[in-house]
């Protein structure tokens, strides 16, 4: 196999530019990891091979003829299959829509292809994102490639996109988040990936699960490689009313590899207090390599998160349930059951519970702000376990036996309600050899920070550099 | 909520167009029960005037 698989999207832009590596090649490679690895891990639910080598061909032709290149360029991408792609099949990784060829591209495709981005494919995902775990029964669960022997998801719903950048089958993937979708993947499959702030990135073209909790951004093995496809996609558009009119900086020349007298806070109570005891370890080991940056680190608790399971329930059961309400009356027998029935859990929400979940919304978001007040920027576990077997309900953390699904999203779904940036980076692994992820919370807006304490972590560990046994 | 039963959770579904099968009304019913668990104790949170978040930071 060829090493150009574990280049960085950095790196790989960095070759082609220079012309020491042709994206031909480079999408050559990842086609053949592709076809040599996939029929097990089950990333892609469409692989784009033909369309991906003749982008290729046109983007060396570009770089041989000197004319300019964009920041991605020749570098290939995963898009999970919830972007909508112009010509090219939008399951959603459902079976309503496994025929649907939508007619123009979402937003953040169009910019990513304009910087010069290569699509090699669909990835795979929870049916319509509505779960945690990634799993898919209409196109096979991922598996996680930590694991060659266990079947283990990968996270969800953005499944397919962890355990392809994880097992070197794309350098970086765009996922979504709604209730930990990019970091919840991102930690069990050993990446790096940011939700950044509701309002940073288009949603327009993006199938919705629920439009308030929805948030767009980048999986790769890198904080700078987040950085730079996240640079490629943020910024107002027109075709999403909730994008911001704030300039997106240059999130590359934010990462200075500095981060003396940031202000972190650990997020205690609800958090690490709650989080198996190897990953706490680990954990904790990354805010003392923070520290040892020369951060100030201070415990934090807040009062409110434990409520977000709640406000989480009564905002995006009744918010799904109003998109998929035409489906599930009429082709109820073409969703899965796991998600055909969260789905129908939503119709027994009523409006006054919508809104008192709304309203405790404002609550916590206030509390994280005031938070943020005084700090740059929250940490803690993404997950308080590693990745369960396929299958496995129920996971002991610490003395006690708790269900997975709940556990999964409890660290991440808070912020998926206040809207902060929150990424998650691979901070070591638990004795069976699963990645744990730090998350990483910052101030509105301000991703840039929040990629600046990951990469300055990311060149002091090697964590990020590891390759799973699966992808061997 | 007392007295949510899969009768009167069919009958509800119904009342919005839905005819779910018993096995779903079956897997539901716990999922709804919990549901209204977890908001009947937002009750504790002194709401005040606070409003709900109806749109977000758009700057």
């Amino acid at each position: 196999m060829s090493d150009l698989v574990w280049k960085s999207m950095t790196e790989l832009a960095r070759l082609i530019a220079s012309k020491a590596a042709s994206p031909v090649e480079v999408v050559q490679a990842h086609l053949d990891r592709i076809a040599a690895l996939d029929g097990k891990l089950k990333c892609y639910i469409t692989v784009l091979g033909d369309s991906a080598l003749e982008a290729a061909k046109a983007a060396e032709a570009a770089v041989m003829s000197g004319n300019g290149v964009g920041p991605l360029h020749g570098v290939p991408v995963g898009l999970k299959d919830l972007y909508c792609t112009k010509g090219v099949r939008t399951t959603g990784g459902s079976k309503i829509l496994g025929d649907w060829v939508p007619t123009e591209d979402a937003t953040v495709v169009s910019r990513l292809t304009a910087a010069g981005a290569i699509v090699l494919g669909k990835l795979n995902m929870h049916e319509f994102a509505y779960g945690p775990e990634g799993l898919n029964p209409h196109y096979g669960t991922p598996w996680n490639p930590w694991d060659a022997a266990t079947h283990r998801i990968c996270g969800g719903s953005s499944s397919g996109s962890g355990a392809a950048v994880a097992a070197g089958l794309c350098p970086g993937a765009l996922g979504s988040d709604t209730g930990g979708s990019i970091r919840i993947p991102s930690s069990l499959c050993g990446i790096t990936g940011i939700k950044p702030t509701y309002g940073r990135v288009s949603r327009a073209g993006v199938l919705p699960l629920a439009w308030s909790l929805d948030h767009v951004g980048p999986m790769c093995r890198t904080a700078m490689d987040c950085a730079l496809m996240l640079g490629a996609m943020a910024g107002y558009d027109p075709r999403d009313p909730t994008t911001s009119v704030l300039p997106a900086p240059d999130y590359l020349a934010a990462l200075t590899g500095q981060i003396k007298g940031l202000r972190i806070g650990v997020l205690r109570a609800f958090y690490l207090e709650s989080t198996d005891p190897a990953a706490r370890a680990l954990v904790e080991a990354a805010v003392k390599a923070l520290e040892g940056l020369g951060a100030s680190v201070q415990d934090v608790n807040l009062e409110l998160p434990k409520h977000a399971a709640a406000a989480s329930y009564a905002v995006i059961s009744p918010e799904a349930y109003a998109y998929h309400e035409g489906w599930i009356k009429t082709r109820p027998r073409d969703y899965g059951a796991d998600v055909r029935q969260r789905l129908l859990v939503g119709a027994f929400v009523s409006g006054a519970d919508y809104l008192k979940g709304q309203r405790v919304r404002a609550l916590i978001r206030d509390e994280v702000d005031r938070a943020l007040g005084k700090l740059d920027v929250l940490v803690c576990a993404t997950t308080p376990m590693p990745a369960p077997a396929v299958g496995q309900n129920e996971v002991a953390i610490g003395a006690e036996t708790q269900p997975v699904r709940p556990n999964l999203i409890r660290f991440t779904r808070p912020f998926n309600l206040t809207g902060h940036p929150a990424a998650s980076v691979p901070c070591g692994f638990t004795a069976a050899g699963l990645p744990v992820g730090l998350q990483i919370i910052g101030r509105p807006f301000d991703e840039a920070t929040v990629l600046r304490a990951a990469d300055a972590y990311q060149r002091v560990t090697d964590w990020h550099t590891r390759r799973p046994p699966a992808a061997a | 909520m007392e007295g949510l039963t899969i009768d009167t959770l069919r009958t509800l579904a119904r009342a919005q167009g839905l005819e779910p099968s018993d096995e779903d009304l079956a897997a539901v019913l716990p999922l709804v029960q919990a549901g209204r668990a977890m908001l009947e104790s937002l009750a504790a949170i002194p709401l005040g005037e606070i409003e709900p978040t109806s749109q977000y930071r758009i700057l």
